[in-house]
């Protein structure tokens, strides 16, 4: 290979490396406890004035963690970080004033006037050497081997940290793919849905989709946090979707749960769903709900708010022996159905009373989107949430009959 | 937000019962399923998991539950609960898992429910 292709792909290498390190989503973020406790750990054991985890950008370092110095990142050039990721194996230098490789680098010559620096590369999932632990000192010291050892066991835990923050950045955005783009365009109905992601990830989700005659919708939650309860989400999306067109929503759920239940027994989880299918000429709403139990049918006449209670087990509980019935519901005019996840709930006290605050909430809601913002508003605004928010909602237009206004719309129907 | 705890008795006739205070939440509920796990492996297949003292359970919590519910039928017992509050009653009823997972009024009556 010449020169000039060796630079090339160099190049190449060095563009996927540090998109390797931006995507860990650490670069820039505040120091964590879990970081420092590595570095702090460090530090001691090997009686250093300085540890840290450093992330090596284009031409930056940046320190995830500092013990020892305030300063958070240093230019890349002539800094020992970068000629440490240069190698697999932990870069050692005993007294860098001795060696003539090392003694005219400005870190050596200047402040901080560096001696000693030991720093084993950290590894991301993809072979990517991002960074370093680090230890360094400014008098000459000996590292051994059972030194390197130590620092390399070390070296493993932090990357486990990273990989941490890069999997619930990975399932934060497999989640966001789950949700559809664009409200469907109905005839006579609007629909609108919105999912706050909290900061652990979760398995909830919202669907829409438009069949013939009609539009399903569906709002599920996976019991469980992080990669696997989105990728359990992700599949429960796609076979509801796929299994909608052919068959009722008693059968689209009983695929569904054929596909996900050795899954979720491996893994100790379940699924809650209400889903349902909408009619929209005989404005009829058939759904079942599979241990969902969150899902409110508000007249527009005026009358009660009406908890649509569960139909059936969750997708994923053998020992619940029982069917899933399929309901069916006549809607309307102006009449709105609203289905939320147990985030919800969460947010308020958490016994059915909260239902009662949700549907006081969306009572003469306009829109389907009126009725989405109405049931976020409830939340406490800058509150971490212990988990998302999930909000689906489905109305039919005008008023009711006798009411003010249906009389018009009548009238525009003559014209 | 106070963390779980989780206390743990045997009674002279053998059984098991745990009582988790505090929310039983993600963390919190794993930390029931090992302890579950751990009593039916050592022979006390049937557990009464009083929740009087648990103060908040999601379905992270839930899925405990049915967890140590397998574990405990797995091993030939049984997994009962008694004395759930409002909120955890709550989420057996929307669920419909109080079908699976029975509320018992007392520890005395969840034992004898065999």
């Amino acid at each position: 290979m010449g020169g000039a292709q060796q630079g090339q792909s160099d190049r190449v290498a060095e563009h996927e490396r540090v998109a390797a390190v931006r995507r860990l989503g650490v670069l820039d973020t505040e120091p964590e406890e879990r970081f420092d406790r590595v570095a702090r750990l460090a530090q001691q054991l090997f009686h250093v004035p300085n540890a840290m985890v450093s992330l090596v950008d284009a031409d930056r370092l940046f320190y995830k963690a500092h013990i020892g110095t305030a300063v958070t990142q240093i230019p890349r050039r002539h800094s020992f970080c970068s000629m440490a990721i240069a190698e697999p194996a932990t870069f050692v230098v005993e007294d860098a004033s001795a060696d003539p490789r090392y003694s005219a680098n400005p870190y050596v010559a200047g402040d901080p006037r560096l001696r000693f620096y030991a720093g084993q590369p950290l590894v991301a999932p993809g072979g990517h050497r991002v960074g370093t632990l680090c230890v360094a000192d400014d008098r000459p010291r000996e590292f051994s081997a059972a030194d390197r050892a130590l620092l390399g066991d070390l070296a493993r835990w932090v990357e486990k940290e990273l990989i941490v923050e890069a999997e619930l950045e990975r399932a934060a955005s497999v989640q966001a793919g789950l949700l559809p783009a664009a409200p469907p365009v109905l005839d006579g109905y609007d629909v609108a849905g919105a999912c706050l992601p909290a900061r652990a990830v979760g398995g909830d989700f919202y669907d829409w989709d438009v069949v013939p005659g009609g539009v399903t919708v569906t709002l599920a939650d996976v019991m469980g946090k992080g990669m696997g309860a989105a990728i359990i989400a992700a599949t429960v999306r796609a076979v509801l979707r796929a299994s909608s067109r052919a068959r009722g929503v008693d059968g689209a759920l009983a695929d569904t749960q054929a596909a996900v239940e050795p899954d979720l027994l491996g893994s100790g989880s379940f699924v809650t769903a209400f889903h349902a299918r909408l009619d929209t000429t005989a404005h009829e709403l058939s759904y079942v709900d599979a241990g969902h139990g969150l899902s409110l049918l508000v007249p527009a006449d005026g009358g009660g708010v009406r908890r649509l209670t569960s139909t059936g087990p969750p997708l994923g509980i053998p020992e619940y022996v029982g069917e899933r019935l399929v309901t069916r519901l006549a809607l309307a005019p102006g009449d709105l159905l609203v289905t939320f996840s147990d985030g919800v709930l969460d947010v308020l006290d958490g016994t059915l009373a909260s239902v009662d605050r949700v549907g006081d909430a969306v009572r003469g809601a306009t829109s389907a989107q009126d009725a989405v913002d109405r049931v976020l508003a409830l939340a406490p605004a800058g509150v971490e949430r212990p988990d998302d928010l999930t909000v689906l909602a489905l109305r039919r237009s005008g008023a009711p009959a006798g009411a003010p206004g249906h009389a018009s719309s009548e009238g525009k129907d003559d014209a | 937000m106070t963390r779980m705890q989780l206390d743990r008795d045997v009674r002279p006739d053998g059984i098991a019962v745990l009582r988790p205070r505090g929310r039983l939440t993600m963390v919190a509920a794993s930390d029931l399923k090992a302890v579950v796990d751990d009593v039916v492996a050592q022979g006390h297949t049937v557990v009464v998991v009083d929740l009087h003292e648990t103060e908040f359970m999601d379905s992270s919590g839930l899925g405990a539950l049915v967890g140590g519910l397998r574990s405990a039928r797995a091993a030939g017992g049984d997994l009962r609960i008694a004395r759930p509050s409002t909120q955890v009653r709550t989420v057996l009823e929307l669920t419909t898992m109080d079908r699976v997972l029975r509320p018992h009024a007392s520890v005395e009556d969840a034992v004898g429910a065999g």
